[in-house]
């Protein structure tokens, strides 16, 4: 480890290995800093396929995904430090320090410019304001991946799951496998949160009723959990009352959502979107900070590792040309109107080429034929028409935005809300 | 009052209750169908100038406590003799532990629960309170002064951290004002010193968070925070290094008493044979005392729910902070009816409501607490968190500080705290059984207490056992606790130099809190090693942040089990039967 790079990476998952990869091919002096003793982040948990049929049009595990990425980093040369967590972080003028510690000692770095490839933690049970005793035997479905999967234990006998995610249908299908028996997916939402192909292969493939509208609300036992208190919800997710029963069993997983882990960025005064949870960011993933950019699911929680992987290439490339040549922003305003559920990028660089910007966007609904439009005073700049949408799956579009003003409204209109069977403006 | 009058003011309660007077203590009996009947019977009772306690024994149909017992049974103790058996190892029990090896004196402390601290120990909100709100000639208030004199001095002994930020109450109008100008002109007279009555501006100046519809309040100097549990476990630890014995995961079952003296104290682990006893057993001291045939007094446990914010808005507070009893907040205003009645019988009922004040509570990790409420219940052991209550304390809250989120919140905990119908605590010497010693009823402010009962009845056990033994002072005793680092607290410099001593402090394990592998090690190897998850959550914090061990428990898991010498499947969480993991798959 030197004491100055060009570009720092902080996390080694799939969008702080593409970063450093593309920074490094933009002539860049790359640290990636990973918390861990190996690269790969989450990946190395994930040990079921489905991974890079996007990137690599093959369907990969995991390890094999984060392994390519990896691979190529270490025959670039690229310097790593594993084992590594960031201190402190200090901003002047220009340039970053952060202070790293590990099992060599303390080390302070500076740099020109910073990706931040933080990835993104799972809410708990408390987030979700479940409540009774406290017992062992309550996981979030990413912790139980973790025990199966890297430390090779059985967590689970007879299984209740909180939330349709899809870590958790994914771990549906894995503690079935591993001969646990799944009683329930229960969904406080009228509609799934995870990919409809996971719920089609780890749900009902394996007859693992999903109970939709319906939550856990208290969590029985004194020692190993023994039973949930299940609930049906109103439609503003409220528990009902005189709706409760109990369903026995020794283990509760929750697939509650993911929160982007921010805490360095707001630690470096990097403003956070309250859509997104994630930095505010130009087209570039360059976030309102000069010099800092964000990737992956610490900036959008994405739902493919294809679209995280692209992200931190973006993030990266960018990264050493501003590290390299400097920069001079002008930054406009994307704003998100009717439909759209959040978005990225929230701004664009005027000064920059604007004839290929990438969004990737979520859905308020569950929407048919619905288009989505970039408009500006009133003046529909593009448009691009879709056969569904649903929260559950980003949208990832490219669209000239050269003709634009000081702002562009992006919205979704003119399609069919299925969920409330209506028609949607 | 008279037990006449008294038995027919409990009829108009129930019919089934009858009142009688036993061992100088008014005993209630009789059976019926909803606990507030209990409670408010045993309320009623209450006469300090006639009896010497309440003896509640009125059952609840169709409810049965619970006992939560360890998952051992073995003869480790069998036979074992020692001078002084505390039974208890909460913050007082701990306490007292240590203070007794001052002398040389063999010391055994059993608790029920798989650490120390398990209780209301580990469940309050850990404010060193200074005492203006107890009446004088309260053993609450002579301990919480006395206690609160010696917080700072033990916490650096122990090296627990310790905060001196004072503690807020602020007003509404001017006549709750004029409360607190007489809350402060006594507290002199209470022996509590360092009060001042403040505008809201100068309220400001040390908690700029005082809501803007309050008119000022009472800044009390000398209240300050610390880390409950890590308190409780220094102690401990400390009275370990001094050579007090700890064996947890064992219940006090029975005890034989003979002509006033108790002969022998039966657990799960065998029978023990003490010179003295000390009952410092929490929740259930009323069962002990009964068993020692030292009781005057019951508890009726009464449960508060804490909320755990995140450290990112630790910052919406700077002290602890809260309302008078008395303050109604904007949104209580409204509820009422406008008639001068209501508003004095929603004060009224706001003053009793047996808790401090729901407050905001800076706390020595950085983050903040909000709590707690207080409720009464059955059942001594339910920690149980209820929707509701957070719900209603948040709201209640979030008119205080508006700027709190929900979104904030990391955890809640339940914790029940032990007083008894006369809310004062039974610190004494034993009335008809020579040799045990009552530290009971202990709620707040028991643990800014614990360390002044502990010197008291360690005195008492002293002289006590002086009458046959020649007890010797302890010379070897060291009152410092040989405390791990703690790499937060240290310099860049000084963590550089500690790594090069042991690469384990540069490996971070709980990403969260920044807590590093050799920190979990030094946990396991302390004077008091208990090797649960659980127990290095609260020595050394890795799950205690906001991704609440989802990322840390695997890897902790993998220590415990490593130091241990024992297989990954063994590690528990908590209590023995609290597995984690049910095998390799």
């Amino acid at each position: 480890m030197n004491d100055s790079y060009d570009v720092m990476v902080i996390g080694g998952g799939p969008a702080g290995l593409a970063a450093a990869i593309a920074a490094h091919e933009g002539g860049a002096a790359v640290l990636i800093v990973e918390r861990e003793a190996q690269l790969g982040g989450i990946l190395k948990q994930c040990v079921h396929d489905g991974f890079g049929l996007e990137r690599y049009g093959e369907a990969l595990t995991g390890p094999e995904y984060a392994a390519r990425d990896a691979n190529r980093v270490n025959e670039l040369g690229i310097d790593v430090a594993t084992g590594t967590y960031v201190l402190d972080a200090e901003r002047s003028d220009g340039t970053c320090t952060l202070t790293l510690t590990n099992a060599d000692g303390i080390w302070r770095v500076t740099i020109k410019t910073l990706v931040l490839a933080t990835g993104c933690r799972e809410r708990t049970a408390r987030q979700v304001l479940i409540h009774g005793d406290r017992p062992s035997g309550v996981f979030t479905a990413g912790c139980a991946q973790n025990l199966v999967n890297l430390q090779g234990m059985l967590p689970a006998h007879r299984v209740a799951i909180l939330g349709s995610g899809d870590i958790g249908l994914i771990m549906a299908r894995r503690l079935t496998l591993e001969g646990a028996e799944v009683v329930g997916v229960f969904e406080a939402k009228p509609q799934p949160s995870g990919l409809p192909r996971n719920i089609a292969q780890c749900l009902d493939d394996f007859y693992i009723p999903l109970h939709l509208s319906t939550t856990v609300t208290r969590t029985l036992g004194k020692d190993r959990l023994e039973a949930v208190e299940v609930c049906a919800v109103d439609d503003q997710m409220r528990p009902i009352a005189g709706t409760e029963r109990l369903v026995e069993c020794d283990t509760l997983l929750l697939s509650v959502g993911l929160i982007p882990e921010n805490e360095l960025a707001e630690r470096l005064g990097v403003p956070l979107s309250p859509l997104t949870h994630g930095p505010i960011v130009d087209q570039h993933l360059q976030t309102e900070v000069d010099g800092i950019f964000a990737a992956g699911n610490c900036l959008f929680v994405n739902d493919l590792v294809d679209y995280v992987s692209e992200q931190g290439r973006r993030a990266g490339a960018e990264a050493a040309r501003v590290a390299l040549h400097g920069q001079n922003r002008m930054l406009a305003q994307v704003r998100v109107g009717a439909g759209v559920a959040s978005c990225i990028p929230q701004r664009v660089d005027r000064e920059a080429d604007l004839s290929e910007v990438t969004f990737f966007l979520r859905s308020a609904e569950t929407y048919r034929k619905v288009e989505v439009m970039f408009v500006d005073k009133g003046e529909v700049l593009q448009k691009r028409r879709l056969v569904a949408v649903r929260p559950s799956e980003a949208v990832r579009l490219t669209v000239d935005l050269n003709e634009m003003g000081d702002d562009v409204w992006v919205s979704m209109a003119g399609g069919t809300s299925i969920l409330k069977g209506r028609d949607h403006v | 009052m008279k037990l006449d009058r008294l038995q027919r003011e409990l009829r108009k309660l129930d019919p089934g209750i009858t009142a009688s007077e036993k061992d100088g203590c008014v005993l209630l009996e009789g059976e019926v169908d909803d606990y507030a009947t209990i409670y408010a019977a045993g309320k009623l009772a209450v006469d300090k100038e006639r009896y010497l306690g309440v003896l509640n024994d009125i059952a609840l149909r169709g409810f049965t406590q619970e006992v939560v017992l360890p998952d051992v049974e073995d003869d480790l103790l069998e036979g074992t003799t020692c001078d002084v058996l505390v039974i208890g190892g909460g913050v007082t029990g701990c306490a007292i532990a240590r203070e007794l090896r001052r002398h040389q004196l063999d010391v055994l402390l059993v608790e029920k629960g798989p650490d120390v601290a398990s209780g209301q120990s580990s469940r309050n909100g850990g404010v060193v309170h200074v005492g203006v709100n107890f009446s004088k000639g309260s053993q609450k208030l002579s301990y919480c002064v006395r206690g609160n004199a010696m917080y700072r001095k033990l916490s650096h002994d122990l090296h627990v951290p310790y905060e001196n930020k004072g503690q807020v109450t602020f007003a509404r109008t001017k006549a709750e004002m004029l409360a607190l100008e007489y809350v402060h002109r006594t507290a002199l007279d209470k022996g509590v010193v360092g009060t001042k009555v403040m505008s809201l501006e100068e309220l400001r100046e040390i908690e700029p968070s005082v809501p803007d519809w309050s008119v000022g309040g009472l800044f009390m100097g000398t209240a300050g925070i610390t880390n409950p549990h890590l308190m409780t476990i220094a102690l401990a630890e400390n009275a370990v290094q001094n050579g007090a014995r700890v064996c947890l995961d064992t219940a006090v079952l029975d005890m034989t008493v003979e002509d006033g003296l108790i002969t022998a104290v039966k657990t799960n682990r065998g029978t023990i044979h003490p010179k003295a006893v000390v009952n410092a057993a929490g929740v259930y001291a009323d069962v002990i005392a009964q068993m020692a045939d030292d009781r005057t007094f019951t508890i009726h446990p009464r449960v508060g729910t804490n909320i755990v914010m995140d450290k990112k808005v630790g910052g919406l507070v700077r002290t602890s902070m809260g309302k008078t009893p008395f303050t109604l907040t904007p949104s209580q205003l409204e509820d009422i009816p406008d008639n001068p009645l209501s508003f004095i019988k929603a004060t009224i009922a706001s003053a009793k409501s047996h808790t401090k004040g729901i407050a905001l509570i800076h706390t020595v990790d950085g983050n903040m607490l909000v709590g707690p409420h207080a409720e009464e219940t059955p059942d001594r052991e339910d920690t149980s968190t209820d929707r509701t209550a957070v719900e209603r304390i948040f709201k209640n809250q979030q008119e205080v500080q508006p700027d709190l989120s929900e979104a904030d919140i990391i955890a809640y905990f339940t914790g029940v705290r032990s007083p008894t119908y006369e809310e004062d605590f039974v610190v004494r010497p034993g009335v008809r059984t020579r040799n045990v010693f009552e530290a009971a009823g202990i709620q707040s402010p028991g643990l800014t207490a614990a360390p002044a009962i502990a010197v008291d009845i360690a005195r008492w056990v002293r002289t006590y056992l002086s009458e046959t033994n020649d007890v010797q002072v302890n010379e070897a005793f060291d009152p410092v606790r040989h405390a791990a680092p703690v790499l937060a607290e240290l310099s860049l410099e000084e963590r550089a130099a500690l790594i090069k001593e042991n690469p384990d402090y540069g490996t971070i394990v709980c990403r969260c809190e920044a807590i590093s592998k050799g920190e979990i090690l030094d946990a396991l190897r302390s004077p008091l090693p208990v090797y649960t998850v659980d127990a290095v959550k609260r020595r050394v914090r890795p799950g205690m942040g906001r991704c609440q061990g989802a990322f840390c428990l695997p890897s902790v898991m993998r220590i415990i089990a490593d130091e241990a010498g024992i297989p990954y499947e063994d590690v528990v969480k908590g209590s023995a039967r609290s597995r984690i993991v049910f095998g390799p798959k």
